[in-house]
C-alpha cells in the first residue's frame, strides 16, 4: 500500500511516516505544502494521500483545495484529512461528492496507533473513516424536520458508528451485540430513513449521508 | 446739522427742484407745440418716477451708488426738456445732456445692486456710453450751422434756437456727427447693450438671475427700443409707426423705474427675512442651521462649515472634514469670525457677494446659533474620533485573537502532537524495554493527548479558525454542533462577508447563545443571520425564561462590540417568554 503524506510540520510528517512504515506500508512521498502534494500525487499515484489542512503559504485551507484538486484530477487516490481543526462543512461537502475512499481524522488520533492504521487502510481500500469528534459535532447539529427523529437511541448509536466507517462486525464488537442483531438494527434504520432495498452498499452510504446531514 | 437733517433737506431740495423742472419742461413741451399733453404728461411722469425711485434707494441703501445714479437719470430726463425752449442758453444746456439719461441708465443696470460695475467689458461699455452721450452733442453744438443755413437746414433745425457755444457753423461736420450720434449712440450702443445684458443673464447664477432678471428684461427692452429708434431715424415714418414707437417707448420708460422699485422692494424683503431668521433659528437643531440661514439669504444651496481650532480646518455639521471651495470655484465663501476667532464659513452663491450688507446682517443675526452649532459640530467630530478609535480597538483585539489561535495551532499544538507521537513510537519501539518505562510512556502519551484536546478547545474559543477558513455559516454551524443543552437551529448566508463583519456576527451569536445556555434554561435557540440592505441582521431567539438584563455583563459587552462596528443592538426579554436579541451590523461592501 503506497502513501503520500502532506504536512508542513516535519516532526509530524516523519512520525506518521515511521508509524506507517513500521506497519509495512510504503511512504512514497512527503510533501510540505499543497503544490508539493499535487506534484507528488501526480508522479507517484499513491493509494492514499494523508493531508493536513493548514499548510503554507497562507496557513488556511491549502489542504482542502489540494484535496479537491486531487479528487477532480486523480479520483482513484483515496484521501485522508489529518487536521487539528474540524471543518464540518468541508467534511460534508466532500462526503456528499465522493463517499468512497474518504476520511477525516483529528491529528491526535494518530496516537491511537492501531485505530489510526486501521483507518488509513480502510480509506485506502475505498472505505470511510470519520473522527468521533466530527461525528459528535454533526450529532449536535439540529435538523428541525428530522428523518433521524424516528430512530431509537440504539439505532442512532449504530448509525453513528456506521458513519465512523465501521462494518457490522466492528459495530457488533464495539457494542457487544451479535452481528445478527446489528443487521436487524441496520435494516430498521434503512426503513425509517426511507431507503428502499437495492444495493446494500449504496444504502449504507446514503444512511450515513442522511446522518451527516449532507444528503 | 445732523446727517439725518441734511438728508431731509437734500430730499426736499430734490423734490422741489424736480417738481419745478417737471412743470417747466411740461410747459416747454406743450407751448412750443413739440408734443401734445398726452405725450408730455407721461414724459414728465417717467422722470419723476426715476427721481422717486432714486430717493427711496438713497434712503434705504445709502451705501450703494444706485440711489444717486437713479436720481441722475431722473434729473437728466428733466433737464433735457429744456431743449424745447426758445432761450439759447437753456436750449444749449438741454441739448448738451439730451443723451445723458441713457448712459446713466446703462450704468445703473450694470452696477445694480452694489453700485459698482464689476465686469471689465461692462465697465468699458458704461464709459463708452458716457462718451457717446456727451461728445457728439458737444460737437454738434460747437459746429452748429443754423445761423448760416436758413434755407438748407432741416425743418427741425430751423425751428430751434441757436447753440450758445457755437464756434463755427460747419454743415458737413454737423451732418456727419448727427448721423454718427444716431448710429453710434442709438444703434450700435443699443445693440451692444442688448448683447451685454443677454451675456450677463446667461452667466448669472440662478439666484442672481432671479434678483436682477426683471431689471435686465427692462434694460433689454430699452436697448431694443434704442436700436429701433436708430433704424427709424433714417427713413420716413408714418403716423401709425410714430404712435406705435411712442407707445412702446412710453411703456418701457414708465416700466423701468417701477421695475427698479419692485426689485428694491424685494431687497427690502430680504432685510425683513433677517428678522424671520432670528425666529427660525430659535427652533432649529444645531446640525440644521444651514437651512434657515440659506432661506434668509435666498440661497437654498448654502452650506455652513465650522471652524475646528484643534485641527486648523473646517468640518461639516456632522463633524466630518470639510474642504472649502478654492478660488475659481463656482461657490463663494464668506468667513464669519467672533472676537478674532473664526467661527464658521458660509459657502454660497457668489451673487450674494454683491450684497455684503445683507450677508453681514445675516451673519450677525445667526452668530449665536452658529457658535452653538460650531460647538455641536466640534462635539460630533470628537465623537467620530472616539468611535473610530473604538472600532480600531475592537479590530485590533480580533486580529490579536486570530494571531494567538494561529500561534497555538502552528506552534504548541503541533509540537505536542509530534512529541506524543515520538513517545508512542518509543513505546512501540523494537528494543525490549522495561515494563515500568512502557507504562510511563503510555501515561505520558495519554496526558499529552488530553493536553492537545484542551489546547484545541482553548484555541477554538479564542478564535474559531473556521471563521477565517470557511465563513460565518460554517462557524455558526460548528458553534451549534458544539453546544450542549438546547437544540440550536442556524440559518445564515453561505456566502462570505467582510472578515470584521463575520467576526462581529459570530461573537454576537456566541455571546447570546452562551447567555441563553447559562441563564435562561432554553430548550431551543434559533440563530438567524441575513443580509438586509446595507446591514447584516443577526437575531438570536430562545424559548427560555426571559427577563435578561440588557445592562448585564454579557449583554453589555455584546452591545459594545456591535456599536464599535457602527451597528445597533436590541434586547427583548419579557419575563417567562424567551429572549430575542437583535443586532444590526453595517456590512455594505
Amino acid at each position: 500500500m503506497r502513501v503520500v503524506i502532506a504536512d508542513d510540520s516535519a516532526l509530524l510528517r516523519e512520525g506518521v511516516a515511521k508509524l506507517l512504515e513500521a506497519d509495512g506500508l510504503e511512504v512514497v512521498g512527503r510533501a510540505i505544502d499543497g503544490d508539493d502534494l499535487l506534484l507528488k500525487a501526480r508522479s507517484y499515484k499513491p493509494d492514499v494521500a494523508i493531508i493536513d489542512i493548514r499548510m503554507p503559504p497562507s496557513q488556511t485551507d491549502e489542504g482542502v483545495r489540494a484535496a479537491e484538486q486531487i479528487n477532480a484530477e486523480l479520483p482513484d487516490i483515496a484521501i485522508l484529512i489529518l487536521s487539528q481543526v474540524i471543518d464540518v462543512g468541508f467534511a460534508l461537502r466532500f462526503f456528499s461528492e465522493r463517499p468512497e475512499g474518504f476520511g477525516y481524522l483529528l491529528k491526535d488520533r494518530v496516537l491511537d496507533v492501531d485505530d489510526f492504521l486501521d483507518a488509513v487502510k480502510r480509506v485506502a481500500r475505498g472505505g470511510t473513516a470519520v473522527d468521533p469528534a466530527v461525528v459528535s459535532q454533526l450529532l449536535g447539529r439540529s435538523r428541525p424536520d428530522d428523518a433521524l427523529a424516528a430512530l431509537t437511541g440504539r439505532e442512532r448509536e449504530i448509525l453513528g458508528l456506521m458513519a465512523e466507517g465501521h462494518s457490522n462486525q466492528g459495530i457488533g464488537r464495539k457494542l457487544f451485540l451479535s452481528p445478527k442483531t446489528v443487521e436487524t438494527h441496520v435494516h430498521a434504520i434503512f426503513r425509517k430513513l426511507g431507503l428502499e432495498a437495492s444495493e446494500d452498499y449504496n444504502r449504507r452510504v446514503l444512511a450515513v449521508l442522511t446522518y451527516l446531514g449532507g444528503a | 446739522m445732523t446727517k439725518r437733517s441734511i438728508g431731509i433737506v437734500g430730499a426736499a431740495v430734490v423734490i422741489a427742484g424736480g417738481i419745478a423742472l417737471g412743470l417747466v419742461g411740461y410747459d416747454f413741451l406743450t407751448h412750443g407745440d413739440h408734443a401734445p399733453w398726452w405725450q408730455a404728461v407721461p414724459d414728465v411722469a417717467i422722470a419723476w418716477t426715476f427721481l422717486g425711485a432714486g430717493l427711496i434707494a438713497w434712503w434705504r441703501r445709502p451705501s450703494t451708488q444706485i440711489g444717486p445714479l437713479l436720481l441722475l437719470v431722473g434729473l437728466a430726463l428733466l433737464v433735457r426738456k429744456l431743449e424745447y425752449t426758445d432761450n439759447s442758453a437753456l436750449f444749449t444746456i438741454g441739448f448738451a445732456v439730451s443723451g445723458l439719461y441713457a448712459a446713466v441708465f446703462a450704468h445703473v443696470v450694470f452696477a445694480y445692486p452694489s453700485g459698482h460695475v464689476r465686469d471689465r467689458l461692462e465697465r468699458w461699455f458704461v464709459v463708452a456710453a458716457y462718451v457717446l452721450a456727451l461728445l457728439p452733442v458737444a460737437v454738434l453744438l460747437a459746429f452748429d450751422p443754423r445761423r448760416s443755413c436758413l434755407f438748407t437746414c432741416s425743418r427741425a433745425d430751423r425751428a430751434r434756437p441757436d447753440s450758445l457755444i457755437s464756434v463755427t457753423g460747419d454743415q458737413t461736420v454737423y451732418g456727419v456727427f448727427h448721423v454718427a450720434q444716431h448710429i453710434g449712440a442709438y444703434g450700435v450702443a443699443g445693440a451692444l447693450f442688448v448683447v451685454l445684458i443677454v451675456r450677463r443673464l446667461y452667466r448669472s447664477s440662478p439666484r442672481a438671475r432671479r434678483r436682477v432678471g426683471l431689471l435686465m428684461v427692462a434694460g433689454l427692452a430699452a436697448g431694443m427700443r434704442s436700436v429701433t429708434e436708430a433704424v427709424y431715424s433714417f427713413g420716413p415714418r408714418s403716423d401709425v409707426e410714430g404712435l406705435t414707437l411712442f407707445s412702446i417707448q412710453g411703456a418701457v420708460q414708465i416700466a423701468l423705474p417701477i421695475v427698479l422699485l419692485v426689485v428694491l422692494l424685494h431687497e427690502r424683503l430680504a432685510r425683513a427675512n433677517v428678522a424671520d431668521l432670528v425666529r427660525d433659528l430659535a427652533g432649529t437643531p444645531p446640525a440644521e442651521v444651514a437651512a434657515p440661514v440659506g432661506k434668509a439669504l435666498g440661497d437654498p444651496s448654502l452650506e455652513v462649515a465650522f471652524w475646528m481650532p484643534a485641527r486648523r480646518g473646517y468640518v461639516d455639521a456632522e463633524g466630518l472634514p470639510y474642504e472649502l471651495p478654492g478660488p475659481g470655484s463656482a461657490r463663494a465663501v464668506t468667513a464669519l469670525a467672533h472676537g478674532g476667532e473664526p467661527v464658521a464659513a458660509l459657502v454660497h452663491d457668489p451673487a450674494l457677494l454683491e450684497d455684503p450688507r445683507l450677508l453681514e446682517s445675516v451673519g450677525a443675526a445667526a452668530q449665536l446659533s452658529l457658535e452653538n452649532a460650531r460647538l455641536h459640530a466640534e462635539l460630533q467630530a470628537q465623537l467620530l474620533k472616539v468611535r473610530e478609535s473604538r472600532t480600531r480597538i475592537v479590530a485590533a483585539a480580533d486580529t490579536e485573537r486570530a494571531r494567538i489561535e494561529r500561534d497555538l495551532h502552528d506552534g504548541a499544538q503541533q509540537r505536542l502532537v509530534a512529541l506524543a507521537l515520538e513517545l508512542r513510537l518509543a513505546e512501540h519501539g523494537g528494543a525490549p524495554t522495561d515494563p515500568d518505562t512502557k507504562i510511563l510512556l503510555r501515561s505520558a502519551v495519554d496526558s499529552l493527548q488530553l493536553a492537545v484536546e484542551e489546547l484545541r478547545e482553548l484555541a477554538h474559543g479564542v478564535y474559531p479558525s473556521l471563521l477565517t477558513q470557511s465563513g460565518l455559516r460554517a462557524a455558526l454551524d460548528d458553534l451549534a454542533g458544539r453546544t450542549r443543552g438546547p437544540v440550536v437551529v442556524v440559518d445564515a448566508p453561505s456566502e462570505r462577508l467582510a472578515p470584521e463583519v463575520e467576526a462581529t456576527a459570530y461573537f454576537v451569536a456566541c455571546e447570546a447563545l452562551a447567555n441563553a445556555v447559562k441563564h435562561s434554561g432554553a430548550r431551543l435557540v434559533e440563530i438567524t443571520a441575513a443580509v438586509d440592505g446595507p446591514n447584516l441582521l443577526v437575531t438570536v431567539l430562545d424559548d427560555g425564561a426571559g427577563g435578561a438584563d440588557p445592562g448585564g455583563d454579557g449583554l453589555h459587552g455584546l452591545a459594545d462590540r456591535v456599536e464599535a462596528r457602527g451597528g445597533r443592538f436590541w434586547v427583548d426579554s419579557p419575563a417567562g417568554r424567551g429572549t430575542r436579541i437583535t443586532t444590526e451590523i453595517p456590512c455594505a461592501s
